[in-house]
Protein backbone atom coordinates (compact mmCIF):
# COMPACT_ATOMS: atom_id res chain seq x y z
CA UNK A 1 0.00 0.00 0.00
CA UNK A 2 1.11 3.55 -0.77
CA UNK A 3 0.45 7.05 0.54
CA UNK A 4 0.51 10.42 -1.21
CA UNK A 5 2.42 12.96 0.89
CA UNK A 6 3.53 16.60 0.91
CA UNK A 7 7.18 17.00 1.86
CA UNK A 8 9.19 20.04 2.94
CA UNK A 9 8.79 22.87 1.82
CA UNK A 10 5.17 21.92 1.03
CA UNK A 11 4.98 20.10 4.37
CA UNK A 12 6.97 19.76 7.59
CA UNK A 13 9.03 16.63 6.94
CA UNK A 14 11.51 15.60 4.29
CA UNK A 15 10.93 12.79 1.83
CA UNK A 16 13.40 10.67 3.80
CA UNK A 17 11.55 11.19 7.09
CA UNK A 18 8.24 10.34 5.42
CA UNK A 19 9.79 7.22 3.92
CA UNK A 20 11.27 6.12 7.25
CA UNK A 21 7.94 6.55 9.06
CA UNK A 22 5.83 5.06 6.27
CA UNK A 23 8.10 2.01 6.13
CA UNK A 24 7.70 1.51 9.89
CA UNK A 25 3.91 1.78 9.46
CA UNK A 26 3.89 -0.98 6.85
CA UNK A 27 3.60 0.99 3.62
CA UNK A 28 5.28 -0.23 0.44
CA UNK A 29 5.76 3.25 -0.97
CA UNK A 30 5.10 6.98 -0.84
CA UNK A 31 4.15 9.27 -3.69
CA UNK A 32 5.68 12.73 -3.25
CA UNK A 33 2.94 15.06 -4.41
CA UNK A 34 4.14 18.53 -3.53
CA UNK A 35 2.31 21.43 -5.09
CA UNK A 36 4.00 22.88 -8.15
CA UNK A 37 5.23 25.99 -6.34
CA UNK A 38 6.76 24.01 -3.44
CA UNK A 39 8.91 21.36 -5.05
CA UNK A 40 11.45 19.40 -3.03
CA UNK A 41 14.83 17.99 -3.87
CA UNK A 42 15.37 14.36 -2.96
CA UNK A 43 17.07 11.26 -4.25
CA UNK A 44 14.42 8.50 -4.52
CA UNK A 45 16.97 5.71 -5.05
CA UNK A 46 19.05 6.67 -2.05
CA UNK A 47 15.99 6.87 0.21
CA UNK A 48 14.68 3.59 -1.11
CA UNK A 49 18.01 1.93 -0.47
CA UNK A 50 18.15 3.17 3.12
CA UNK A 51 14.54 2.58 4.20
CA UNK A 52 13.40 -0.17 1.88
CA UNK A 53 10.39 1.69 0.56
CA UNK A 54 9.43 2.86 -2.92
CA UNK A 55 9.67 6.64 -3.37
CA UNK A 56 7.62 7.85 -6.31
CA UNK A 57 8.20 11.34 -7.73
CA UNK A 58 4.87 13.07 -8.28
CA UNK A 59 3.36 16.52 -8.39
CA UNK A 60 0.10 18.22 -7.50
CA UNK A 61 -0.62 20.88 -10.09
CA UNK A 62 -2.41 23.91 -8.72
CA UNK A 63 -3.69 26.75 -10.85
CA UNK A 64 -6.70 29.05 -11.22
CA UNK A 65 -6.62 28.77 -14.95
CA UNK A 66 -7.37 25.55 -16.88
CA UNK A 67 -5.22 26.80 -19.77
CA UNK A 68 -2.19 27.15 -17.55
CA UNK A 69 -2.97 23.85 -15.82
CA UNK A 70 -3.10 22.16 -19.20
CA UNK A 71 0.38 23.42 -20.01
CA UNK A 72 1.68 22.23 -16.63
CA UNK A 73 0.17 18.77 -17.07
CA UNK A 74 1.83 18.50 -20.48
CA UNK A 75 5.11 19.70 -19.03
CA UNK A 76 5.21 17.42 -15.98
CA UNK A 77 3.71 14.30 -17.59
CA UNK A 78 7.10 13.24 -18.88
CA UNK A 79 9.01 14.40 -15.79
CA UNK A 80 7.00 12.87 -12.95
CA UNK A 81 5.69 9.37 -12.42
CA UNK A 82 2.39 10.44 -10.87
CA UNK A 83 0.61 13.63 -11.91
CA UNK A 84 -2.15 14.95 -9.62
CA UNK A 85 -4.31 18.03 -10.04
CA UNK A 86 -5.33 20.18 -7.06
CA UNK A 87 -9.12 19.78 -6.92
CA UNK A 88 -11.76 22.46 -6.62
CA UNK A 89 -11.87 24.90 -9.52
CA UNK A 90 -10.04 22.44 -11.75
CA UNK A 91 -12.35 19.44 -11.22
CA UNK A 92 -13.90 19.58 -14.67
CA UNK A 93 -10.59 20.23 -16.38
CA UNK A 94 -8.88 17.32 -14.58
CA UNK A 95 -11.46 14.62 -15.26
CA UNK A 96 -11.31 15.43 -18.98
CA UNK A 97 -7.54 14.84 -19.20
CA UNK A 98 -6.39 11.24 -19.67
CA UNK A 99 -2.88 12.54 -18.87
CA UNK A 100 -3.97 13.27 -15.29
CA UNK A 101 -3.58 10.38 -12.83
CA UNK A 102 -5.32 11.75 -9.75
CA UNK A 103 -7.78 14.53 -9.06
CA UNK A 104 -6.86 15.44 -5.48
CA UNK A 105 -9.52 16.35 -2.88
CA UNK A 106 -12.26 17.08 -5.46
CA UNK A 107 -14.82 17.83 -2.73
CA UNK A 108 -12.77 20.32 -0.71
CA UNK A 109 -13.49 23.52 -2.63
CA UNK A 110 -15.54 22.00 -5.40
CA UNK A 111 -18.00 19.31 -6.24
CA UNK A 112 -18.34 16.17 -8.28
CA UNK A 113 -21.56 15.21 -10.04
CA UNK A 114 -22.64 12.24 -12.13
CA UNK A 115 -21.23 13.77 -15.32
CA UNK A 116 -17.78 14.37 -13.85
CA UNK A 117 -17.65 10.95 -12.16
CA UNK A 118 -18.49 9.29 -15.48
CA UNK A 119 -15.98 11.38 -17.41
CA UNK A 120 -13.28 10.55 -14.86
CA UNK A 121 -14.05 6.85 -15.30
CA UNK A 122 -13.79 7.15 -19.10
CA UNK A 123 -10.44 8.91 -18.88
CA UNK A 124 -9.02 6.75 -16.10
CA UNK A 125 -8.60 9.76 -13.81
CA UNK A 126 -8.54 8.57 -10.19
CA UNK A 127 -10.63 10.61 -7.77
CA UNK A 128 -9.12 11.02 -4.34
CA UNK A 129 -10.88 10.16 -1.09
CA UNK A 130 -9.00 12.66 1.01
CA UNK A 131 -9.27 11.81 4.71
CA UNK A 132 -7.47 14.94 5.98
CA UNK A 133 -10.54 16.61 7.45
CA UNK A 134 -11.87 13.36 8.89
CA UNK A 135 -8.56 12.83 10.67
CA UNK A 136 -7.59 16.37 11.56
CA UNK A 137 -10.73 18.51 11.77
CA UNK A 138 -13.80 18.37 13.95
CA UNK A 139 -17.28 19.79 14.18
CA UNK A 140 -18.83 21.32 11.08
CA UNK A 141 -15.75 21.02 8.92
CA UNK A 142 -15.51 17.32 9.60
CA UNK A 143 -19.24 16.78 9.06
CA UNK A 144 -18.99 18.51 5.67
CA UNK A 145 -15.99 16.40 4.74
CA UNK A 146 -17.71 13.13 5.67
CA UNK A 147 -20.79 14.12 3.68
CA UNK A 148 -18.60 14.98 0.71
CA UNK A 149 -16.84 11.62 0.91
CA UNK A 150 -20.17 9.82 1.02
CA UNK A 151 -21.40 11.57 -2.09
CA UNK A 152 -18.13 10.82 -3.84
CA UNK A 153 -18.34 7.17 -2.76
CA UNK A 154 -21.85 6.79 -4.14
CA UNK A 155 -20.80 8.28 -7.47
CA UNK A 156 -17.60 6.28 -7.85
CA UNK A 157 -19.54 3.08 -7.07
CA UNK A 158 -22.20 3.93 -9.63
CA UNK A 159 -19.78 4.73 -12.47
CA UNK A 160 -16.94 2.45 -11.41
CA UNK A 161 -14.62 5.46 -11.29
CA UNK A 162 -11.06 4.62 -10.19
CA UNK A 163 -9.95 6.22 -6.94
CA UNK A 164 -7.15 6.62 -4.44
CA UNK A 165 -7.28 7.11 -0.67
CA UNK A 166 -4.96 9.36 1.31
CA UNK A 167 -4.52 10.92 4.75
CA UNK A 168 -2.92 13.86 2.88
CA UNK A 169 -0.07 14.02 5.37
CA UNK A 170 1.90 17.28 5.68
CA UNK A 171 4.38 15.78 8.12
CA UNK A 172 5.43 12.32 9.27
CA UNK A 173 3.22 12.94 12.33
CA UNK A 174 0.16 13.08 10.06
CA UNK A 175 0.83 9.63 8.62
CA UNK A 176 -1.43 6.85 9.85
CA UNK A 177 -0.89 3.13 9.33
CA UNK A 178 -3.06 1.38 6.69
CA UNK A 179 -5.03 -0.51 9.34
CA UNK A 180 -5.85 2.75 11.08
CA UNK A 181 -7.09 4.35 7.87
CA UNK A 182 -9.18 1.27 7.12
CA UNK A 183 -10.74 1.53 10.60
CA UNK A 184 -11.47 5.22 10.09
CA UNK A 185 -13.00 4.46 6.69
CA UNK A 186 -15.24 1.87 8.27
CA UNK A 187 -16.62 4.34 10.80
CA UNK A 188 -17.64 6.71 8.01
CA UNK A 189 -19.30 4.09 5.85
CA UNK A 190 -16.56 2.64 3.62
CA UNK A 191 -15.98 -1.07 3.13
CA UNK A 192 -12.62 -2.15 4.52
CA UNK A 193 -11.65 -3.39 1.07
CA UNK A 194 -12.42 -0.01 -0.49
CA UNK A 195 -9.89 1.85 1.64
CA UNK A 196 -7.25 -0.84 1.11
CA UNK A 197 -7.88 -0.72 -2.65
CA UNK A 198 -7.54 3.07 -2.62
CA UNK A 199 -4.15 2.81 -0.89
CA UNK A 200 -3.06 0.11 -3.34
CA UNK A 201 -4.12 2.27 -6.27
CA UNK A 202 -1.24 4.75 -5.79
CA UNK A 203 1.21 1.90 -6.24
CA UNK A 204 -0.63 0.55 -9.26
CA UNK A 205 -0.54 3.99 -10.88
CA UNK A 206 3.18 4.25 -10.23
CA UNK A 207 3.84 0.79 -11.68
CA UNK A 208 1.69 1.44 -14.75
CA UNK A 209 3.29 4.80 -15.49
CA UNK A 210 6.79 3.43 -15.05
CA UNK A 211 6.04 0.76 -17.62
CA UNK A 212 4.64 3.38 -19.95
CA UNK A 213 7.68 5.57 -19.58
CA UNK A 214 10.11 2.73 -20.00
CA UNK A 215 11.92 2.22 -23.29
CA UNK A 216 9.85 -0.88 -24.03
CA UNK A 217 6.81 1.23 -24.86
CA UNK A 218 6.89 2.69 -28.34
CA UNK A 219 3.52 4.40 -28.31
CA UNK A 220 0.27 3.86 -26.40
CA UNK A 221 -0.74 0.24 -26.93
CA UNK A 222 2.53 -0.78 -28.58
CA UNK A 223 5.14 -2.44 -26.42
CA UNK A 224 8.27 -4.43 -27.14
CA UNK A 225 8.13 -7.91 -25.61
CA UNK A 226 10.68 -10.65 -25.83
CA UNK A 227 10.01 -13.54 -28.19
CA UNK A 228 9.23 -16.23 -25.64
CA UNK A 229 6.65 -14.05 -23.93
CA UNK A 230 8.89 -12.93 -21.07
CA UNK A 231 9.09 -9.26 -20.29
CA UNK B 1 -20.70 -6.11 46.42
CA UNK B 2 -20.03 -9.53 45.02
CA UNK B 3 -17.88 -9.84 41.95
CA UNK B 4 -19.53 -11.02 38.78
CA UNK B 5 -18.86 -14.66 37.99
CA UNK B 6 -16.03 -14.96 35.54
CA UNK B 7 -18.11 -15.87 32.51
CA UNK B 8 -20.25 -12.76 32.97
CA UNK B 9 -17.42 -10.28 33.34
CA UNK B 10 -16.73 -8.02 30.38
CA UNK B 11 -14.03 -9.19 28.01
CA UNK B 12 -11.30 -6.71 27.27
CA UNK B 13 -8.65 -6.16 24.66
CA UNK B 14 -5.48 -4.16 25.29
CA UNK B 15 -3.93 -1.94 22.67
CA UNK B 16 -0.33 -0.81 22.73
CA UNK B 17 -0.15 2.69 21.25
CA UNK B 18 3.04 4.38 20.11
CA UNK B 19 3.12 8.19 20.35
CA UNK B 20 5.52 10.19 18.20
CA UNK B 21 6.03 13.95 18.40
CA UNK B 22 8.54 16.75 18.14
CA UNK B 23 11.35 16.54 20.69
CA UNK B 24 10.14 19.43 22.87
CA UNK B 25 6.58 18.09 23.21
CA UNK B 26 5.38 17.59 26.74
CA UNK B 27 2.33 15.40 27.31
CA UNK B 28 1.12 14.04 30.62
CA UNK B 29 -1.20 11.17 31.36
CA UNK B 30 -4.26 13.27 32.19
CA UNK B 31 -3.98 15.29 29.00
CA UNK B 32 -3.65 12.17 26.90
CA UNK B 33 -6.63 10.56 28.59
CA UNK B 34 -8.77 13.65 28.12
CA UNK B 35 -7.78 13.87 24.46
CA UNK B 36 -8.63 10.19 24.00
CA UNK B 37 -12.09 10.63 25.52
CA UNK B 38 -12.84 13.74 23.50
CA UNK B 39 -11.66 12.06 20.31
CA UNK B 40 -13.96 9.10 20.95
CA UNK B 41 -16.87 11.37 21.64
CA UNK B 42 -16.22 13.54 18.60
CA UNK B 43 -15.96 10.61 16.23
CA UNK B 44 -18.49 8.16 17.70
CA UNK B 45 -20.74 10.21 19.97
CA UNK B 46 -21.96 9.32 23.45
CA UNK B 47 -23.36 5.93 22.49
CA UNK B 48 -20.23 4.87 20.67
CA UNK B 49 -17.97 6.07 23.50
CA UNK B 50 -20.06 4.12 26.01
CA UNK B 51 -19.79 0.97 23.90
CA UNK B 52 -16.02 1.30 23.68
CA UNK B 53 -15.75 1.77 27.44
CA UNK B 54 -12.18 2.87 26.90
CA UNK B 55 -9.64 3.50 29.67
CA UNK B 56 -5.97 4.37 29.77
CA UNK B 57 -3.96 1.86 31.81
CA UNK B 58 -0.32 2.76 31.21
CA UNK B 59 1.25 5.92 29.93
CA UNK B 60 4.78 7.15 29.54
CA UNK B 61 6.13 10.03 27.51
CA UNK B 62 9.62 11.46 27.44
CA UNK B 63 11.73 13.50 25.00
CA UNK B 64 8.95 13.73 22.45
CA UNK B 65 7.91 10.10 22.32
CA UNK B 66 6.05 7.62 24.38
CA UNK B 67 3.63 4.78 24.59
CA UNK B 68 0.35 3.86 26.19
CA UNK B 69 -1.74 0.80 26.91
CA UNK B 70 -5.43 1.39 26.30
CA UNK B 71 -8.17 -1.00 27.35
CA UNK B 72 -11.33 -1.46 25.30
CA UNK B 73 -14.27 -3.87 25.13
CA UNK B 74 -13.54 -6.88 23.01
CA UNK B 75 -15.18 -6.46 19.61
CA UNK B 76 -14.59 -2.69 19.64
CA UNK B 77 -10.91 -2.74 18.72
CA UNK B 78 -11.45 -1.42 15.21
CA UNK B 79 -13.56 1.49 16.39
CA UNK B 80 -10.94 2.40 18.98
CA UNK B 81 -8.31 2.16 16.25
CA UNK B 82 -10.31 4.73 14.27
CA UNK B 83 -10.55 7.02 17.29
CA UNK B 84 -6.79 6.79 17.89
CA UNK B 85 -6.14 7.64 14.24
CA UNK B 86 -7.99 10.93 14.65
CA UNK B 87 -5.78 12.09 17.53
CA UNK B 88 -3.39 14.43 15.77
CA UNK B 89 -2.86 17.09 18.41
CA UNK B 90 -2.57 16.96 22.17
CA UNK B 91 -2.60 20.28 23.99
CA UNK B 92 -1.77 22.02 20.72
CA UNK B 93 1.21 19.74 20.05
CA UNK B 94 1.29 17.62 16.89
CA UNK B 95 1.37 13.89 17.50
CA UNK B 96 1.52 10.79 15.35
CA UNK B 97 -0.24 7.79 16.88
CA UNK B 98 0.09 4.21 15.85
CA UNK B 99 -1.30 0.97 17.22
CA UNK B 100 1.69 -1.31 17.72
CA UNK B 101 -0.41 -4.33 18.58
CA UNK B 102 -3.31 -5.75 20.55
CA UNK B 103 -3.40 -8.42 23.24
CA UNK B 104 -5.82 -10.19 25.53
CA UNK B 105 -3.97 -9.22 28.70
CA UNK B 106 -2.12 -6.11 29.88
CA UNK B 107 0.95 -8.14 30.60
CA UNK B 108 1.18 -9.69 27.16
CA UNK B 109 0.55 -6.28 25.66
CA UNK B 110 3.41 -4.67 27.59
CA UNK B 111 5.83 -7.50 27.08
CA UNK B 112 5.27 -7.73 23.38
CA UNK B 113 4.90 -4.11 22.33
CA UNK B 114 6.18 -1.72 25.00
CA UNK B 115 9.87 -2.57 24.95
CA UNK B 116 11.82 0.49 24.03
CA UNK B 117 15.56 0.81 24.08
CA UNK B 118 16.58 4.15 25.56
CA UNK B 119 17.44 6.44 22.71
CA UNK B 120 20.05 9.12 22.99
CA UNK B 121 19.09 12.64 22.10
CA UNK B 122 21.52 15.44 21.32
CA UNK B 123 21.28 19.01 20.13
CA UNK B 124 23.53 20.17 17.35
CA UNK B 125 23.68 22.36 14.28
CA UNK B 126 23.01 20.70 10.96
CA UNK B 127 22.85 21.80 7.35
CA UNK B 128 19.44 21.18 5.80
CA UNK B 129 18.97 22.25 2.17
CA UNK B 130 22.12 24.34 2.38
CA UNK B 131 21.22 26.28 5.54
CA UNK B 132 22.77 25.76 8.97
CA UNK B 133 20.09 25.26 11.60
CA UNK B 134 19.80 23.99 15.17
CA UNK B 135 18.39 20.47 15.44
CA UNK B 136 17.63 17.69 17.87
CA UNK B 137 19.12 14.40 16.76
CA UNK B 138 17.60 11.13 17.97
CA UNK B 139 19.57 8.37 16.27
CA UNK B 140 18.55 8.47 12.61
CA UNK B 141 15.87 11.07 13.21
CA UNK B 142 16.77 14.73 12.90
CA UNK B 143 14.24 17.40 13.87
CA UNK B 144 15.42 20.72 12.49
CA UNK B 145 14.21 24.08 13.80
CA UNK B 146 13.28 26.77 11.29
CA UNK B 147 11.27 29.99 11.40
CA UNK B 148 7.94 28.09 11.30
CA UNK B 149 8.74 25.46 13.90
CA UNK B 150 10.27 22.10 13.15
CA UNK B 151 10.96 20.07 10.05
CA UNK B 152 11.29 16.31 10.38
CA UNK B 153 14.35 14.95 8.58
CA UNK B 154 16.69 11.99 8.86
CA UNK B 155 20.44 11.52 8.81
CA UNK B 156 20.10 11.01 5.08
CA UNK B 157 19.10 14.67 4.63
CA UNK B 158 22.05 16.04 6.52
CA UNK B 159 25.26 16.60 4.68
CA UNK B 160 28.32 14.48 5.58
CA UNK B 161 26.11 11.45 6.09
Amino acid sequence: MYEGVHTHPDGRATAARFAKTAAAYGYDGVVIRNHGDAQAEYDPDRIEERYGIDVVPGIEIRSDDPGQASGLVGNYRSKRTVVCVHGGELNRFAVEQPAVDVLAHPMRDGDINHVLAKTAAENGVHLEFNLASVLRAEGGERVDAIQGLRKLRELTEKYDTPYVVSADARSHLHLRAPRELIAVGETIGFDREAIAAGLEAWGELAARNRTRRSDAVIEPGVRIESRDGEH
Amino acid sequence: MKHLPKHLRPRWRYLAVGIDSWPEADIDRRTFQRTLWFAAQNLLGDTGSAELDVSLLRFQFRDGEGDAVVRVRRGEVERLRAVLATIHEIDGQSVGLRVRGTSGTVRACEEKYIRRPPESSEERTVALAGTERPAVVRNDRVDVADSDGRVGATALDIRDN
